[in-house]
This record gives structure tokens, C-alpha cells and sequence, in this order.
């Protein structure tokens, strides 16, 4: 009886191992990701902070500057890859929770934490597509095919526009059912790590930089165009690991707040 | 067999209880209404049976398994309409039934053909490439039914599914209802229409102020309040309605239009005595006809008695 019982609870449940829960989940956060470039791409708050903010900063930190070309290019992309991979993320969570998505999006077979990779995935996506874009116009203006390692800006990309992500879906924590209010919490903290992020001028002029993660991608795009890295010869690996570890640590971070505040955006 | 188990489950949000220690099971391929007035505590229940929201305290099961412990695998053969729902308005209903679809892991091919096929189903087809923020409220339900069944659900759980819709959308998702649920599909519904739930259900809970206070076939729910049984009857002549009431099987006699509305204690014996009566007085019946009582009157005569 017990081995029938058994039988029917296993044709209904099937047994999945680790892995193949592992892997199903990821599969799931990338549908999420689709949908969200699909819907949020176009949306106003990542108009203006995707698009508008970086072209306004980058006018308003250069004009009638003396900068050289290098740190033209690498404070153009750190800008615009920080303010473009940190604009899809924090508003998913408060749009949808005031479209009535989120309710939908969580009664599906997917955990907390799948809808933030998901958020996480369309962030990443959105801020490593749109970065290559300062890239290409900068080399071609400025020709630095000579020393250029472009293994290592691709990666530097992708790398620092899976950390940035990581930190904007930290935003979208409180319980909040306005995009507005969450976008004002991520003026808040976003523009001063703009300002205190050695943009447009080398790293070692600015003592507060080693705070800011934008530094570290900095570093890697300057060393991408010259060969040079502003912590030594072991500094491309400090970047690395700096941004891994403000990637990773900010997304546990943030699986484990939304967890707490997920159950208050239904309280209505 | 049970395929739900809903045991001492309550929900307070503060100092208001919301759910209060409710307890009910839901059998295999039954239809099972939760009915309440709003505010009853039926969409708080729905939402803890769904795995939004967490239950303060009790526990539900479904398969035997604890939806707040596991609730991924369960997810996996449930489908549902939730009533704070809404499907993506910047997307089609073609990409919003195969994102759900995504979700649930349903192959690429299978997930297309799904998705084309309830489309058909539920006569969205046509509209299927436009966005669903042009979709009416009708549509935009059958949608989200749709997209409860895009992982072919063992069971269905549906909040107010019926709720402000026109004729032919309540048809249409009415008919798939029975049809899904002939098929094998367990369906647990919430609503406050006794229509709907009369026409549907196998077995109605009834929620008030956070508690059941009656669980039972809607026939043995009539059953249980016989004082609401009517008989329409009119006369060939005017009669004296004070001599008329006297009867002993009649509770109350109201005029109408060309008769009288009687509510009877028992009608077997009613009609006998107003049989009798039209003999003594030499009156002609003109018409005589019985009313079950109303499910919405049962409904009432709980919740005043709950109350």
C-alpha cells in the first residue's frame, strides 16, 4: 500500500536531483530576465537614468576640461555602465508590485530568489549592451588598437555589469508599490558614487575612490587601453575580485532582504 | 481522496483577525466554493492556499505535501487566477501565456502549441499579437485562465473568476469550467455570487467575518433552511389574506402582482391545507406553482445567523 501511495505521490511530484533544480530555476530567471527587457527597456526612469543621465554627467564633468583621451573613454563607460546596468533593477519590484504582476509572477514555481536573478539577468544585459556603445566610439576616435587587450575590457564589462546590477536590486528592498519613491532612494545613493568615482581623472587623484566600486572598473578599462592598473601589477586581479565581491555580496544580501520584505508588498 | 487539507489556518494582520482557525478539505475532481460577503476572509485564504501569503498560523496541504514548506513542486501542478492579479499589459497574450509557460518549465514546441491552443479555447486567438492593455476586462480574465492552465494544472484555483464580467465571458469560462472539471481537474473557486456557485460547485464552504460557518452540497444547504420554500399561488377571486395566513403550514404571505408570494413551512402540507381552503371558501386555483429556496437566501439566512 505504502509502495502504491509512493508510486503516486513520485507520478505526481516527480523527484528532481540538485542540480536539475538548480538548472530549471536558472532557466526560469532567464525568462524572467526576457520579460523584463522586453517591458522595462523603454519605461521613463530607465530613460533617464539609462540614456539621459550619463550624456548630462558626461557634458557637464568635461566641458571646457582638459582630460586625456583615456580617461574620456574609461569614465564615459563606467557612467554609462553603472547608471544603465542600475536602472532596470530597482523599478521591477515596485512596478510590479502596483501592476498586480508580482502576485502572478510569485504563485508560479519559481523562488524569491529566481525573480531576483531574473531582475539581476535584464540588468546585466541591458547595462553590457549599452556600454559597448561609448566603447566602440572611443576607440574609433581615439584609436587605441596599439595596446588595446579587449579579452580583458569584454570581461571587465561583463564582470562590473553583473556587480552594478547586483547592487541596484538592493534598491528595490523596501515595500514600495511607487517606481517614484524608489527612484529617489536611488538618486540618493547612486550620484554620490558618481562623484566620488575617479571619473575622467586618473585614480590616484581621488582619495575616496577606493569606496566606490566604479573605481575598479575604472581601473580595468584603463587597463584594457594602456596596460597600466593604478593598484600595481596584481591590480587587474584586485578589480576582479573587488567587483566579484560586491556583486555576490550584494546579491545574497539582497535574496535574503526581499525575502523579508516580500510578504508586506501583499498586504494590500 | 483529499487532494487539499486546510487545517486551523488563520491569517491576522495586526489585531484583526482575517482567517480565524478555518479547517475544510477539498476532494479529487470536486468543485469546491468558498463563498462569503466581501470581506469575509476568502481571498486571505485563497492567497495562503496559493503561496503568496504566509499563514500566521495552521497549515495546507496539498498532496500531503505542506505548501509553506515546499511550495515549489506544488506550484508546478496548480494553476491559478488570483483576483490582485493582472496579466502584463505591455505584452501580448501570446507572450504573456508563454512566459508563463517559461515559468513552468513547459517545453518550447509544447509551450507554443499550448498557448495557441487555449488561445483558440477561450476565443482570444484573434487578439493573441496585441498588447493586453487593450484587452477588456472579460478578455483579460479569460487570459489569466488561460494562463492558469498553461502547465495543465491537476488542480485550479480560481478567486472570483466570474467578477464584473460580460455575458460572454462568463459563459465561455463557465462552460471551460465544467469542461476542465469533467476532464479531472479539481477546482477550488472563491466568489460571492450564488449563481455561479450554484451552477458550479459540488460543495460549498461558507466564510463569514474569518470563519466558516456552514460546509455543505448546495442542495443539502437549501435543504437545511426548508422555511424559505415558496409557493407563487393566485386565485380566481380576491380572498382574505388575514384567513389565508392562519393556516398553520404557512409562515408569511405577501401580495404580488395577480397572487400572493407564500413562504411555507413545509409544502406537501401547505398545499393540502390550501387545497382545503379554496374547497371551504369556493375559490378556483388559478395557479399554483413551488420555489426551492434560493441559494442566496440560504446564504443570507448563514451569515445573519453567523452573525
Amino acid at each position: 500500500m505504502k509502495e502504491v501511495v509512493k508510486i503516486k505521490e513520485e507520478s505526481i511530484f516527480p523527484k528532481k536531483s540538485k542540480i536539475e533544480q538548480f538548472s530549471s530555476q536558472m532557466k526560469r530567471s532567464i525568462a524572467i530576465a526576457k520579460k523584463n527587457l522586453r517591458i522595462y527597456y523603454n519605461k521613463g526612469p530607465v530613460v533617464i537614468q539609462g540614456f539621459l543621465f550619463p550624456g548630462i554627467f558626461f557634458f557637464a564633468m568635461t566641458i571646457g576640461r582638459e582630460i586625456l583621451p583615456i580617461y574620456i573613454i574609461s569614465g564615459l563607460m563606467a557612467m554609462v555602465l553603472f547608471l544603465s546596468a542600475t536602472s532596470i533593477g530597482p523599478i521591477t519590484f515596485p512596478w510590479e508590485t502596483r501592476q498586480k504582476t508580482l502576485e502572478r509572477l510569485i504563485t508560479c514555481p519559481i523562488s524569491i530568489k529566481t525573480i531576483i536573478l531574473g531582475d539581476v539577468w535584464a540588468s546585466f544585459l541591458f547595462g553590457s549592451i549599452i556600454s559597448i556603445v561609448p566603447l566602440i566610439l572611443g576607440l574609433l576616435i581615439f584609436s587605441f588598437w596599439s595596446s588595446l587587450n579587449l579579452v580583458i575590457i569584454i570581461v571587465g564589462i561583463l564582470v562590473s555589469s553583473f556587480s552594478f546590477s547586483c547592487i541596484s536590486i538592493i534598491l528595490s528592498v523596501p515595500p514600495s508599490d511607487t517606481p517614484a519613491s524608489t527612484m529617489i532612494l536611488t538618486v540618493i545613493i547612486k550620484f554620490p558614487l558618481i562623484f566620488i568615482s575617479p571619473l575622467f581623472m586618473p585614480i590616484e587623484s581621488v582619495p575616496s575612490a577606493m569606496i566606490s566600486p566604479l573605481t575598479y572598473f575604472i581601473d580595468i578599462i584603463n587597463f584594457g587601453l594602456s596596460g597600466n592598473s593604478a593598484f600595481g601589477s596584481f591590480g587587474i586581479l584586485i578589480d576582479f575580485g573587488i567587483l566579484l565581491l560586491f556583486g555576490f555580496g550584494f546579491l545574497f544580501l539582497s535574496f535574503k532582504l526581499h525575502g523579508k520584505t516580500l510578504q508586506k508588498r501583499f498586504r494590500g | 481522496m483529499n487532494v487539499i487539507k486546510v487545517e486551523n489556518l488563520s491569517k491576522y494582520f495586526g489585531e484583526v483577525h482575517a482567517v480565524d482557525e478555518v479547517n475544510f478539505s477539498v476532494n479529487k475532481g470536486e468543485i469546491f466554493g468558498f463563498l462569503g460577503p466581501n470581506g469575509a476572509g476568502k481571498t486571505t485564504t485563497f492567497r495562503m492556499m496559493t503561496g503568496v501569503l504566509k499563514p500566521t498560523n495552521g497549515q495546507i496541504k496539498i498532496f500531503e505535501k505542506n505548501v509553506w514548506k515546499d511550495p515549489i513542486p506544488i506550484k508546478q501542478i496548480i494553476g491559478n487566477v488570483p483576483e490582485m492579479a493582472n496579466v502584463y499589459p505591455d505584452l501580448t497574450g501570446m507572450q504573456n501565456l508563454t512566459l508563463i509557460g517559461e515559468l513552468y518549465g513547459v517545453p518550447k514546441k509544447i509551450n507554443k502549441e499550448r498557448a495557441e491552443k487555449l488561445l483558440k479555447q477561450f476565443e482570444l486567438f484573434e487578439k493573441r499579437n496585441f498588447k493586453t492593455r487593450k484587452y477588456s476586462k472579460g478578455m483579460k480574465q479569460r487570459l489569466l485562465l488561460c494562463m492558469a492552465l498553461m502547465n495543465d494544472p491537476i488542480i485550479l484555483f480560481l478567486d472570483e473568476p466570474i467578477v464584473g464580467l460580460d455575458v460572454q465571458s462568463a459563459k465561455i469560462i463557465k462552460q471551460l469550467l465544467k469542461e476542465y472539471n469533467q476532464n479531472g481537474t479539481t477546482i477550488f473557486l472563491t466568489t460571492h455570487d450564488m449563481e455561479v456557485a450554484n451552477e458550479l460547485c459540488d460543495r460549498i464552504a461558507i466564510i463569514n467575518k474569518g470563519k466558516i460557518v456552514s460546509l455543505d452540497t448546495p442542495e443539502n444547504l437549501k435543504k437545511l433552511f426548508q422555511e424559505f420554500q415558496e409557493i407563487d399561488i393566485s386565485f380566481n377571486q380576491d380572498i382574505n389574506k388575514e384567513e389565508f395566513e392562519k393556516l398553520s403550514s404557512i409562515k408569511k404571505v405577501q401580495k404580488v402582482k395577480d397572487g400572493f408570494s407564500v413562504i411555507v413551512y413545509e409544502v406537501n402540507l401547505a398545499i393540502i391545507q390550501i387545497t382545503d381552503f379554496a374547497k371551504t371558501n369556493k375559490l378556483e386555483i388559478k395557479r399554483l406553482n413551488t420555489h426551492q429556496p434560493r441559494l442566496e437566501e440560504v446564504f443570507l439566512k448563514i451569515i445573519e445567523r453567523g452573525s
